[in-house]
């Protein structure tokens, strides 16, 4: 902004340089003398950085390009609006009290300078506003970026923290189950291992003397071996979720529900070895098959919606289809975009086709 | 090295959405083939790595680079006949090798090097007028491979042709192919696709929908095939013995056929048909019933490949 009224500062001061130059009347030593205590003044006042410092050499320069007007030469009175202009918007901001003040002088300047000057105050007028208003519009880009910049970080940070929390509730994870698995072990098996020893080496050493008793505790040894055999089946079968009931479980359950709630009827098919699904490749098609459901029901108009799921031999396959209107050409709205982006991040794919009724199909990689 | 790398390449007609987001690399050396159905945005790929069309989003690059400064390594067989009518065999050639800035007697050499290549060497003077539908296509190859491009994408070349035409076609591209070109085929026949690509990219609505050799392809829906051997009679076989041969996983006997489910890793039909014989069973047929890439496209799609 400093630079445009500097600029236009100049120009005016070469013209008033130039024309007393040319007319050569009054005093040329007085003149060149006005105007270099103007640009220092003028120079002096973008140093400092004290705005009542700056007002008052703005007020001085005024006193100056008056005095310069009335003693030296009449031109001087060129560089007045500008002063004004910008000593004034440090009060107030209003437009036109700048236009008034700056043109307030052409009353009392000689009657053969008043259209130069004039002239001269509303370009001063024009090109402070321009310059203003752009700075402002600046100024406000610059806060704007700044605030963004300022979220963005908050983001990252809270983007680490939350991935720190992941790294520290696995790992928490992993310690109570370790904790569990060590517990039942120590509990159970760990006992019934004891008891077996000390029976058995009870019967090492009376295996000689009294044999009866020994068989008698060997037999003993062999059936708490045997309960213990059978505590880790039933603790290794405990620690194994089983994520198919889960799964499977889950999706019929909201299939039976909308089955229930809705006009349409809606069916679930399943074939292959649901076992191999991950619980978090559940949680996907949990999701999308609900997303493709609510929008057969809000759009396709259908009277049957399957969905079947077909574990093969590296991929999962699951089809949502009903047999409704279908919408001629797809267009990807948020919840196809939901779907889409959920599938991609376990590397699956999806298909959308509505040729033949409406039908998404979900494809996921087997992970094994 | 990567012949050709695609990258994110998205396109949109309007609201369509005819390529989307789509990756896949294609190595020297291979042939690299597009399955899919008419629509599934094959050729729209295909003109955009062409550098025919814009796309949206996304890069391609060939040989390293932007596929629009790739042009002179690029040979591009398009699915609609871009030969002029009224002029020569010869010329047609001639006009399309000049582009690619081919003059003088290394033109001529080359051009009568690509219409042997496709056998029209005796045809020079004559006018694609009189053509037939098979040897048009060859003349629309020649055209293309005359400045010995390093890729080579033909799409869709066998559409509307005689089986002549099309083994012969068939065949070029596999001595192109020999020659160390790496081709880019497109089509919606499987057979053709499974005849000669190495590696295949089943393309649905725009997608990739899988990738791989033809045997990764097919493992993706099963590893087992079905033997079908029908027998005059099985009353004196145990069913348990023929289980204990190798890669059997399931025996069935139904109407005198015998249903084998094997593993198709393992090849082990000689040893199945030694065993029957050893147990005097006459054998009247047999058939094995692997999945072809059709069926793969069944099963992952819901549709054939030819429905539309």
């Amino acid at each position: 902004m400093d630079f445009w009224i500097i600029f236009s500062k100049l120009a005016i001061l070469l013209f008033i340089a130039y024309t007393s130059v040319q007319t050569a009347t009054g005093h040329q030593a007085w003149t060149v003398l006005a105007l270099l205590i103007y640009v220092c003044i003028n120079i002096a006042q973008h140093t400092f950085k004290n705005d009542n410092l700056r007002k008052c050499l703005q007020g001085l320069s005024i006193v100056l390009s008056l005095g310069s007007y009335l003693f030296v030469y009449p031109l001087f009175c060129l560089v007045l609006p500008l002063s004004l202009v910008e000593l004034t918007a440090s009060f107030s901001c209003k437009k036109v009290i700048l236009l008034l003040i700056s043109l307030l002088p052409i009353f009392y300047i000689q009657e053969m300078l008043r259209p130069i000057y004039g002239l001269t105050a509303i370009f001063c007028w024009m090109l402070f506003c321009i310059v203003s208003h752009s700075k402002e519009k600046w100024t406000k880009n610059e806060m704007q970026l700044d605030g963004m910049r300022r979220q963005l970080e908050q983001l990252t940070k809270r983007l680490n923290e939350n991935t720190e929390f992941i790294r520290q509730s696995e790992y928490t994870f992993r310690l109570e189950e370790r904790n569990r698995i060590s517990q039942e072990i120590h509990d159970k098996i760990g006992h019934s291992m004891t008891g077996a020893l000390i029976q058995m080496e009870a019967a090492k050493r009376l295996i000689d003397t009294d044999k009866n008793k020994a068989e008698e505790l060997l037999q003993n040894a062999i059936s708490i071996s045997k309960d213990g055999i059978e505590n880790i089946r039933l603790t290794l079968k405990n620690l194994k979720p089983p994520t198919e009931q889960i799964g499977v479980h889950r999706l019929k359950l909201l299939i039976d529900d909308f089955d229930a709630k809705n006009l349409f009827q809606t069916i679930l098919i399943h074939e292959g070895n649901l076992d191999v699904i991950t619980p978090i490749q559940w949680k996907i098609i949990h999701e999308n098959v609900t997303e493709a459901l609510t929008n057969a029901m809000k759009y396709s108009k259908a009277t049957q919606v399957s969905v079947g799921i077909k574990v093969l031999n590296k991929i999962i396959r699951v089809e949502i289809k009903d047999n409704g209107i279908g919408s001629g050409q797809v267009t990807k709205g948020l919840g196809i975009l939901g779907m889409e982006e959920r599938t991609a991040s376990v590397d699956g794919t999806i298909i959308i086709d509505s040729s033949n009724g409406f039908s998404v199909t979900v494809l996921l990689p087997l992970t094994i | 090295m990567n012949v050709l790398e695609i990258q994110n390449l998205t396109k949109k007609f309007g609201d369509f959405i005819a390529v989307d987001n789509m990756s896949l690399s294609v190595a020297e050396g291979e042939i690299f083939g597009f399955l899919g159905t008419n629509g599934a945005g094959k050729s729209t790929t295909i003109n955009m790595i062409a550098g025919l069309l814009r796309s949206n989003d996304g890069t391609i690059e060939i040989l390293g680079k932007n596929s629009r400064f790739a042009k002179m390594n690029l040979g591009m067989v398009p699915q609609d006949l871009a030969i002029y009518e009224d002029m020569t065999a010869f010329e047609n050639v001639k006009f399309f090798a000049g582009l690619y800035g081919l003059r003088g007697n290394l033109l001529k050499e080359r051009v009568e090097e690509a219409l042997e290549f496709v056998g029209l060497e005796d045809k020079h003077k004559s006018y694609p007028k009189s053509f037939s539908g098979g040897m048009k296509r060859r003349l629309n190859i020649a055209c293309s491979i005359a400045h010995r491009p390093k890729l080579i994408i033909m799409d869709e070349p066998t559409v509307g042709i005689d089986p002549q035409s099309r083994n012969y076609i068939l065949n070029s591209v596999r001595k192109l192919n020999e020659m160390g070109c790496t081709i880019i085929y497109t089509s919606h026949y499987m057979e053709e696709v499974e005849e000669i690509c190495t590696r295949v990219a089943i393309i649905d609505h725009g997608k990739i929908i899988a990738e791989g050799t033809k045997d990764q392809l097919k493992s993706i829906i099963t590893n087992t095939k079905d033997i079908w051997i029908e027998v005059r009679s099985a009353e004196q076989l145990n069913l348990e013995s023929v289980k204990e041969i190798h890669g059997v996983e399931a025996v069935q006997l139904e109407d005198n056929v015998l249903k084998i489910n094997s593993d198709t890793g393992v090849n082990n039909l000689n040893k199945i048909i030694e065993h029957l014989i050893n147990h005097q069973i006459e054998i009247r047929s047999c058939e094995e019933k692997a999945p072809n890439l059709e069926t793969v496209f069944l099963t992952l799609t819901g549709r054939n490949l030819r429905d539309h």
